[in-house]
């Protein structure tokens, strides 16, 4: 049940108690939502970047295997003598190119794991405010007397590159 | 053949890393984070280990602070490819007993070159 006392709030740190100085409840609830949808919304990203991820490489692999296994086989037509159907040296070159871009893709597929790392971060920074709106408009709701508030992260945003670069080299 | 123990709780990490290194002629065994490495770390011999540093158990550099109390890791190499780039946990990295410090996204030839200077 909403409470509207006037007693401190458990978790609401650097705001205002609830009632005269704090936000109206109406407000406060509407703000909530909007985080929350906000924290969905992150949550499905998430899930579509993973998918995505996961289909890249499965394509990714196959078309690695199969430019080895053309490679395997000019090799062994290179020793036996070339072949109808085998790559033959300019073919085997290009394979190597082809291999290279495929190599290079690599540093960009990365994104899911970088990008996820943002999204978890900033979705417990939006769940962290929603919780405390809500603890500071309603009060201590909980069975036990006090609102659960998802933790705000101690740390600063693991992932400051805005770009798919490859990343600095340090050898101590 | 060099074996490398590749840790990171991202899978797709754990197969570009894998896909990389046995590309280059490596032995790769992979650990979901810091406590599934030490314990596969103990269970046999590595001449490297590749190490994320956020990962649910056990972080990177507590991975690489509890394998250099062991002295059988006393001299293993011990790089941490991870997306945090601030100096102050670099510092932590190498005071933890890191060999290196790679920020992601890796650069495939850069990272076997990398691993090609430093390992035993």
């Amino acid at each position: 049940m909403l409470a509207q006392d006037s007693s401190p709030p458990p978790h609401g740190a650097g705001l205002p108690p609830p009632g005269d100085a704090g936000l109206p409840l109406l407000a406060a609830a509407d703000l909530q939502d909007h985080l929350m949808v906000a924290q969905n919304d992150l949550e499905r990203l998430q899930r579509l970047l993973t998918d995505a991820c996961d289909q890249l490489l499965v394509h990714f692999y196959g078309a690695s295997g199969e430019l080895r296994t053309l490679l395997a086989q000019g090799a062994h037509g290179a020793v036996d003598g070339p072949a109808a159907g085998l790559p033959g040296a300019l073919e085997a070159a290009q394979l190597h190119k082809a291999m290279e871009h495929m190599a290079g893709a690599i540093t960009a597929m990365q994104f899911q794991d970088m990008a996820s790392q943002l999204v978890a971060h900033t979705s417990r920074r939006l769940r962290n405010c929603a919780d405390r709106l809500a603890a500071q408009a309603m009060g201590d709701d909980d069975e036990d007397g006090s609102a659960v508030v998802e933790e705000m992260p101690l740390r600063p945003n693991p992932v400051t590159q805005d770009e798919m670069d490859a990343g600095s080299v340090e050898l101590f | 053949m060099h074996s490398i123990l590749a840790v990171d709780d991202s899978a797709s990490m754990r197969q570009m890393v894998s896909f990389t290194l046995k590309n280059a002629g490596f032995n790769v065994v992979e650990a979901v984070d810091g406590q599934d490495a030490y314990e596969k770390a103990n269970s046999r011999d590595f001449n490297l280990v590749l190490t994320d540093q956020n990962m649910p158990r056990m972080d990177g550099i507590s991975l690489t602070k509890k394998l250099r109390e062991n002295p059988k890791f006393k001299s293993t190499p011990i790089l941490i490819l991870t997306t945090e780039s601030s100096d102050q946990m670099k510092q932590a990295g190498r005071a933890a007993g890191a060999t290196g410090w790679l920020v992601k996204p890796f650069d495939p030839a850069k990272l076997v070159e990398v691993i090609g200077k430093v390992i035993r």
